[in-house]
This record gives C-alpha cells, structure tokens and sequence, in this order.
C-alpha cells in the first residue's frame, strides 16, 4: 500500500485541492472583479471531480483496491455515489449564488471557493474509514458551512444564523470527540475496521457511551431529533443559495458517513445502535412533519421538511442491513434533486425589483401569474409530500420495503402514519398556489441557468424518471455492497 | 520518590487550577488559571516521556492561544450580576450535564485501575516505534502514515483563515494615505530643500 | 557535579537534589551579576555615542552604579495602586524574573557545562520564552490604569507577532543541525564556514535568517527601535508605570536577563556558542565559556549601538515589519533551506 497508489485514489480530492488553492491566488489578486471567472472554474473543478469519481461507480468498486493511506480512506462504489452528489448539488449552489449575491452587491470570490473546499471535506467525509479521517473531514466542512451561512454579513439574519451554527457546531463536535476519544481509549484503535473487531465481543461500557457520544455528535451534523434545533433558524437567516447547499451535500455526506460509520465500525453490534437510530428516525419525521404546518416562511418550512426526510433516511439505517443502505442511497438522490429543485424554485420568488420573496403570502395564486413556476414547485413539493407517480414516492416505497424485510413493520408503519401528516402542509402549497387569489407579488425574471436547474430536477423527480431506477438501484446495491468489504 | 512527588505536584495542580478556572468570578482570572492548568499538563507530559508534545503544549496554547484569549477577554466589558442571573437559571441543566461527565470521568478512571485501557492496537501490541525520540517518531507519522490527513488538516486552518478575513475584511471607501517606505527612503535632501540667500529685505520667492 | 556530592557520603537522590540547586544558583547568582554590569556597559555605550561621559561617580569608573541603583529601589516603599488588582499586580514582576531565569537552564556554558541537556532545548527555550508576554500582560491589566493597559495590549500584539517569525527561524537553523538541543547545534557549527569558520553566519543561507532573528530579538525583548510597549512620549513608562521599588527593579533585571538570554541565543544559533571563532586547535585552550561570554557582549554591544541610534518605529511599521516582511521571508527561507538540504543531504 504504497504511497502512490493512495495518491491516484485520491485524484478527485486532489483536483479540488488544487484548484481551490490556484482560485485562492486568482481571488486575491483579481479581487471582486474575479467572482464570476472563479465561480465558473469552481464548478468546472466540481464537473471534473465528478467524472474522475464516476468510473469507480460504475465499476461497483470495492474490496481491499479500494483502501486509501494505511486504511484511513476508503475510495470505494458508496464513497463515489455519495460523492456524484455532494458535487452536484455544490455544482448547483455555485451556479445559483452569483445571480442572489450580485444583486446585493455581495458578490466575492471566496463564495466558490469555500463551497469547493466544503465539498473536499464532505468528500474526505464520505471515504472516512478511520476516526482521524471522519473528523478532518467533517470539521473541514463544518468550517468552511459556519461561513457561509454568515455570508452576509451585515445582514442580522444570517449572522445570527452563522453564530448559532458556529456555537451549536462546535459543541456537536466537541460531543462527537469525546465519543471518539472514549471510543479510541477503550478499543485501541481509531480504524472502522479495528473498532469492529474489538467490539465483537460485546460492548464494554465505555465503548457504549462512546458509541452513543458519536452517533449524538453525527446526528446534530444531519440535524436528525433531538439534535435538530438549529436547522430551522440557520435555514431560514443564510442566504438562499447556501440553504440549499446545507440541505443537500452535507446532508449526502453525513448520512453516508453516518452508514459507514454504523456498519462497518459498529456492524458487529447493530442491536445496540439500531433502536437509536430508530428513535430518531421516527422522532424526526414526527417533529419534521407536525414543526412544518404553522410556519409561514417558505425556508423555514424547508427546513422542518429537510428534518422530515432525514427521518425517513435513518429508517434506512435502523435496517442495519446493506438493502436498507442500497435503499438510503436510493432516497438520498432524489431528495437531492427535490432539495435542489425546491430551492431553485424558491430563489425563483422574485419581485419587480428582484428582492427574494420567502413566505406564503407571497406565493398566492401563482398559477395565473407564472405557471410554469407554480407547476415545477407543485410537483416538487408532491414528490416531497410522497405523492405515488412521483419519484419521492419511489424514495419512500424502497425504504419501507427495506424495512418490511428486516421485520421492522411498526417502524415502517409509523412512517407510513407520520408521511400522512406531513402531506397536509406540502398540499397547503397547491392551496395557496392554485385556489387562492392572485397577488401577483413575483414578477422578477430569471436566468437560464435558473431555469434549465429547475427543469432538470423536476425531470429527475417526474414519473419519466422510473426509466433510470432500476439503472440507480443497481449503482446503490453496488454501493451498499461495498460497504464492509474491506476486511 | 522525586518522580512520584512531581507527579502529585503538577496533577494537584492540574485539577486545582482547572476547578479554578470555572469558580473563578473574574473572567481573567479563569483564563489565568487555565493557563496554569495548560501548564501544568505540560509538566505530566514531561513526566511520562513525552517532552515534545509537552513543549507544543506550552509553545501553542500557553504561548499563543492563551494570550488571545486573555487578549480578548480584557478587552470585555462583562457585567457579572447578569451573567450570574443567567447561571441560576440554566444551572439544573448544567447540573445533570456535570454529573453525566462526572459519571464518564469515574468510568474512565474506574476502568483505568482495573486494566481495561490498552494503548496500543486490539491485539494489545503497542505501535511501532519509528524514530530514537518523541520528534523522530511523531515527524514519521506525520509526514508518512498520517501524510494526507496532516495536509487536510492545513487545508482545515486555510478555510479557517480565509473564514476570518471573509466575514471581517473590509475595504476602506476613505482614501487612506498608505506608506512607500522606497519613496520615503529614496527621498534625498536636495528634493525637499533648496539653499536661499536673500538679500536683506528682498525675501524669497515661493 | 552529582558526583561530586555523592562523593561526600550522600544517597544518589539527596546528591541529585543537591546538585542542581547548586547548579540552579550558579548560573543565576553570576547572571544577576551579570545583569548589573550590562546595564552599566549599556549607559556607557550610549554614552559614548553621544558624546557624553556617563556614570562615573559610583566606585572606580562608575563600575558600582548600578548597585548603587539596586540598593537604591531596595530600599524604597512599594506602593500598591488601591484600584489595583493586588495579587496580580505582585506576581507580574516575579513572573516576569522568573521566566527570564528559567530559560537559562539549557544554555550551555561549555561541552558539559549545562544544567539541563534535554533533546528539545531550543523548544524549551522558545515555550518559555513566550511565556514572558504575560508578565508584560498581567501587569498592564492588573494595574488598572489605561497607560500601562495600552502598553499590554501593543506587548501582546508585538510579542505573538515576532515569535512567529522567531520561530521559523529557529526551524531553520534545527533542519542544518539536525538537532533540537543546543549542544549539538553548537558541535554542528564546527567548521562549518568553508572548513575553519565555526558558526551558521558564514551560511549563505543562514546569514539572512542571522539578521531577521537579530531584528526580531529586538522586537522581542522590546528594545529600541521596538520599545513601544513602553514608549514614553505616548504611555509614560508602559506597563511599568504604576511600579516602584523592588516590583520595578524585577522588572528592570527580568528584561535585561531577557536581551542577554537572546544575544546567547544568537551566540549559540549562529556563531558557534563556545567554540572559539575559528576551528584552530590553540583556540580550544581557553575555555567555552569565555568564548560564549565575549560573544554575548559583542552582540549586546550591538544591541546597544542600535538603541543609541535609531529612532523608534511606528506601531503600524512595527506590525508591518513582522507580518508582511518577515513572516513570508522566514517561511521562504525554511523552504529554501529545506529545499537545499533535501537536494544536497538527503539526495540518496
């Protein structure tokens, strides 16, 4: 396992490295005028990342080719599927900030590049199979989303929204570390694969508490119940473009983290983490679903609506079986796409002078003002609500069937339950959007870019897209597959 | 003996003065104590041989990290009575969260004593050492088994720095008369002066 | 030395004990002394630069002076501000002594002439000296006046800003001599300058890096032209403004302890420390120490002569000097010096 080999494994990473530093220097010395030039190379950087990494999916990579730097990575087909989408919905982000920053005149280059190195360390995240790795890769992330969620900065909002993630952040990862030290200090180890051994035998008590420590620290990362408070207040005051980029990659890569992390260092012990994290699951649809229906404010709906999803995800995980990841990556992609899409939407809501527009009031009666607009967002939020030809739908189906097979039905069952609720607030868009009187508040005009990201996620969420699910689901097995396949 | 003594000392100390830090009411004063806590952890890290990790911590924290923080929190203005109001209330919570540490803390010790604790791998096989000494061997691990994860680690600080600047940096509308230290030193008397003799009553032209 | 006393019939723990507080007290007792005649070689030398005479009434020449000035602080009344935050205010003097004592410890004198010969000497020396910043702190804060509070502000600032610097500095002069202790360094030194010049100044290299850490000492210790701590056309006399007597006096012999430790630093980094200059047998029969000793006047001299002629810089120019000059200079020099010993040391 030499050196090298571990570099050619790692060229994506490598790539964002570079460029994020060769962006550095353009940004300092090209100053304000650079931001478009570097957003454009960003996403260029991302692009090529995503085509480096794409083989490996394909291939269904995995087995002990796939072992990065004396096993602290782990470049394999989940790493790389988790890793396609981290890059597009950066991709996504980075296409629509210029046109949200520029007309407050806060356009600066940095913008790209944080994005570029936050995608690095979810990419560092999604590969970890080594405690030293995961947190690298997550305090990497983390950083880089404390500062963009306070991007604006002379905006109270976001401010506010950046400190409370930066405080609430910190402390997570000061729980999440001292899980890992109590996890390191009573197994000996800090590799996924060396916990699992060590572990095998029973869990000790303060490998107990470790794990507990860690799975907390991990589920404030996801924003899953009780760890989810922060979610709503930094959705709502970071600039639009950065929620949508919060909701999606870092999701992708904690969750995927959360996985391997679950199954390959604790895999040996799954009774004792599956009720947590089915706990979680359960609690985090219900707060998710019931959090959501009095709010007024379209981000912050999105927000209970992200913690809904994740709910829906870790019933997935609380398999504890390879099907109920296959079915995690399933889901993941095209909450991807939903999140993206509903966001795109969102920065969209523009009125004649092109100030965003974030709550109900001002979505009344879209449908006779902006059709086209009303009727990518409505079928969005139906296939967020799970509604059946919808690929949410299909998100949902494959996890239930996960579920059902690892006769966790109560489970499944109050998902089913709590899907229902949470449908009574997505159906509140159709209301005010087709049935009440128009406002006409949104007159601004967007940009293709705008345009051609909405139209693109409402295809990938459209009944068409049943064509590619069997295409899908045999890259997620392929990914789930190579969980744990190490050694 | 000396070495058993030593040990009491600087963990005596260690505990005392981080008890310090959290009684202290003056704000300085905790970050003073937590200085002499960082200190003393320094002096265990002697004790069992680890000299360099010891002298980072001093050269680091004592050195650098601590200064900042004394640095800003002298430059605070905090009014005690609120913060103690604040305290009373929130206490119930802090309680039940000293406890559950306090429980971890027995745990650890408690597990310690009878000889669960193994530094080294599952097997119970201590890791290799790569090097004569302390700096030997962590430069080996490093720049060699932890290479990538080191370089991830300055990317960590870059993003930090560049967080710092984004969220501070602004540039002055005002024009601001910056130095040319070349101007000001290529500067010779004869630009700035000029010799006159007038003749009396005549005066100079300006 | 633990022989020695071994020898006159005590236990091995006993004689340890013994021998360092011995060696403790010979080091600082003649440091103390020391100091008492720098500061004395110091007015002179400012006095003969500006033409003036200097003390020369105390004892012959004027030698006594500064004892005549020690008695003096002696025996005056120490008055604690009442506004004053009195423990603090009392510790920052003898912490401020303290740190500058403790970093003596692992200079070394001669081949074995060294307290403490631990492999990571020049980090010791480096921790403790950046623990001489509280001192300056502490007092400024303490006091509870807003002249001396400035002046730990600026301390701070400055103090942080140059020991990055030195600190690079020092990385360089580690990666030539493969070592971290000072011992070795010295060894390393031997006839390092084209076969017979003992010392790192005779480096292509280095000799960059000599003066960088000669404008950084400066800074350091806050010395002219860097004495803004204590300027006293703008903060009276900086964190020490509130002072008398003794507490002062602490003060005054800590921050003369501090400029000889960092011309020793200087000695023993880049010139060779107790080897004689040049790597010629005969010179190996004077001792070390009076080597490493005329070194350290030479370049407190020359700390001298810079204060006798350089006006003070402004604290901009100072915050300048250190982050945008000599922070990347240094970072380059490690590079660069890396670099060559990676292509001619490490070629294989």
């Amino acid at each position: 396992m030499d050196l090298t080999y571990s570099l050619g494994l790692v060229i994506p990473e490598l790539v964002l490295t570079l460029s994020g530093l060769v962006l550095l220097l353009v940004a300092a010395w090209g100053g304000n005028e650079a931001s478009k030039p570097v957003s454009i190379a960003a996403c260029v950087a991302l692009g090529g990342a995503f085509f480096l990494t794409a083989p490996a999916v394909c291939a269904g990579a995995s087995g002990p080719d796939t072992v990065a730097f004396f096993g602290q990575l782990r470049i394999d087909a989940w790493a790389g599927l988790a890793k396609l989408m981290i890059y597009a919905a950066a991709g996504a982000a980075l296409v629509v900030a210029p046109a949200y920053f520029d007309r407050l005149k806060a356009m600066r280059p940095e913008f790209a590049i944080l994005v570029l190195f936050a995608a690095l360390g979810m990419s560092i995240m999604v590969s970890a199979a080594d405690l030293l790795a995961l947190y690298i890769g997550l305090e990497l992330n983390s950083l880089a989303a404390y500062v963009l969620a306070a991007y604006l900065r002379d905006d109270d909002k976001s401010a506010e929204a950046g400190l409370k993630y930066f405080v609430l952040g910190a402390l997570a990862s000061g729980i999440l570390l001292f899980g890992m030290s109590l996890l390191y200090g009573f197994t000996g180890t800090t590799s996924f694969s060396g916990i699992n051994v060590a572990i095998a035998d029973g869990l000790s008590g303060g490998q107990l508490f470790g794990l507990i420590f860690v799975l907390a620290g991990m589920a404030f990362k996801i924003s899953a119940v009780p760890f989810h408070m922060w979610t709503p207040d930094v959705y709502e005051g970071a600039p639009t473009p950065v929620t949508a980029f919060f909701a999606s990659a870092p999701k992708v890569a904690a969750i995927a983290l959360l996985a391997r992390l679950s199954l390959e260092a604790f895999g040996t012990q799954a009774t004792a983490w599956q009720q947590i994290v089915g706990f979680a699951a359960i609690a985090s649809i219900v707060v998710g679903a019931l959090g959501a229906i009095g709010q007024q404010n379209i981000k912050r709906l999105l927000a209970f609506s992200s913690i809904n999803n994740v709910g829906f995800i870790l019933i997935g995980l609380a398999t504890a079986t390879l099907a109920g990841a296959s079915a995690m990556m399933i889901y993941l992609a095209f909450y991807v796409a939903m999140t993206v899409g509903s966001f795109v939407a969102l920065l969209m809501l523009k009125d004649a002078d092109g100030n965003q527009l974030e709550t109900f009031g001002d979505i009344k009666g879209l449908s006779t003002t902006q059709p086209a607009l009303a009727w990518c967002l409505l079928l969005i939020m139906f296939s967020l609500a799970g509604i059946p030809p919808l690929m949410g739908f299909y998100g949902k189906l494959v996890i239930f069937r996960a579920a059902v097979e690892a006769d966790l039905i109560a489970l499944a069952a109050i998902g089913i339950a709590a899907s229902v609720i949470g449908a009574f607030y997505y159906l509140k868009f159709i209301k005010v959007m087709f049935f009440d009187e128009p406002v006409d508040a949104v007159k601004g005009k967007s940009d293709w870019a705008h345009w051609a990201l909405l139209v693109i996620a409402t295809l990938v969420i459209s009944p068409i897209a049943f064509l590619g699910t069997e295409w899908l689901g045999g890259l997620a097995e392929a990914a789930a597959a190579a969980l744990a396949t190490a050694g | 003996m000396i070495h058993t003594l030593a040990f009491y000392l600087f963990a005596v100390l260690v505990i005392a003065s981080g008890a310090m830090v959290v009684l202290a009411r003056n704000p300085v004063h905790s970050v003073l104590w937590l200085i002499l806590a960082f200190f003393n952890a320094a002096g265990l890290m002697v004790l069992v041989g680890a000299e360099f990790i010891a002298m980072l911590l001093v050269i680091v924290y004592v050195g650098a990290v601590a200064v900042l923080f004394l640095f800003v929190v002298m430059m605070l203005n905090i009014d005690f009575a609120e913060l103690r109001a604040g305290f009373i209330r929130n206490a119930p919570l802090g309680a039940v969260i000293a406890l559950i540490l306090l429980a971890e803390l027995v745990l650890g010790v408690g597990a310690y004593r009878v000889g669960i604790i193994e530094l080294g791998t599952p097997d119970g096989s201590a890791a290799p050492l790569l090097g004569e000494s302390n700096i030997e061997n962590i430069g080996a691990l490093l720049y060699g088994r932890y290479l990538f994860l080191f370089e991830m680690a300055g990317i960590i600080l870059l993003v930090a720095m560049i967080g710092a600047i984004v969220l501070t940096h602004r540039e002055s509308r005002a024009h601001r008369a910056h130095q040319n230290i070349g101007k000001q030193v290529a500067r010779r008397p004869d630009d700035a002066t000029e010799m006159k003799r007038p003749e009396v009553g005549q005066g100079v032209e300006l | 030395m633990t022989e020695f006393f071994q020898s006159l019939g005590m236990n091995y723990e006993w004689a340890w004990f013994v021998a360092t507080i011995a060696g403790i007290l010979l080091i600082a007792l003649p440091l103390m002394l020391g100091v008492a005649m720098i500061i004395y070689m110091d007015r002179k030398v400012w006095a003969a630069i500006n033409l003036r005479r200097g003390p020369n009434v105390v004892g012959p020449f004027g030698l006594l002076q500064s004892f005549a000035d020690g008695l003096k602080v002696f025996l005056q009344e120490t008055i604690i501000p009442s506004a004053a935050n009195k423990g603090l205010f009392i510790i920052a003097p003898i912490l401020t002594f303290t740190v500058a004592l403790l970093a003596w410890a692992v200079i070394p004198f001669g081949p074995e002439a060294v307290l403490a010969d631990i492999n990571v000497g020049l980090l010791y020396i480096f921790a403790v000296s950046s623990l001489g910043v509280y001192g300056v702190v502490i007092s400024g804060w303490a006091s509870n006046s807003k002249y001396p509070f400035f002046s730990a502000m600026r301390a701070s600032a400055q103090m942080i800003s140059y020991e990055v610097s030195i600190g690079f500095i020092m990385v360089c002069v580690v990666l030539w001599a493969g070592s971290f202790n000072l011992n070795e360094i010295v060894l390393a030194q031997k006839g390092h300058g084209l076969g017979f010049v003992n010392g790192y100044f005779f480096n292509i290299l280095l000799f960059p890096i000599f003066v960088m850490f000669f404008i950084s000492a400066l800074a350091e210790t806050q010395r002219v032209p860097f004495d803004l701590t204590e300027a006293e056309s703008e903060l009276v006399a900086g964190y020490q403004t509130e002072y008398s007597s003794m507490s002062f006096a602490l003060f005054w012999l800590g921050e003369y302890a501090n400029i000889l430790l960092m011309c020793a630093l200087m000695s023993i980094l880049f010139f060779g420390g107790w080897l004689p200059p040049v790597d010629w047998e005969p010179l190996y029969v004077v001792p070390g120490i009076v080597w490493l000793l005329g070194k350290i006047v030479f370049f407190f001299f020359m700390f001298s002569w810079v204060m006798a002629t350089v006006p003070r810089y402004r604290y901009d120019q100072l915050m300048r000097l250190g982050w945008k000059v000599f922070l990347p200079l240094s970072l380059f020099f490690v590079f660069a010096v890396s670099g060559w010993l990676m292509l001619t040391r490490f070629a294989a």
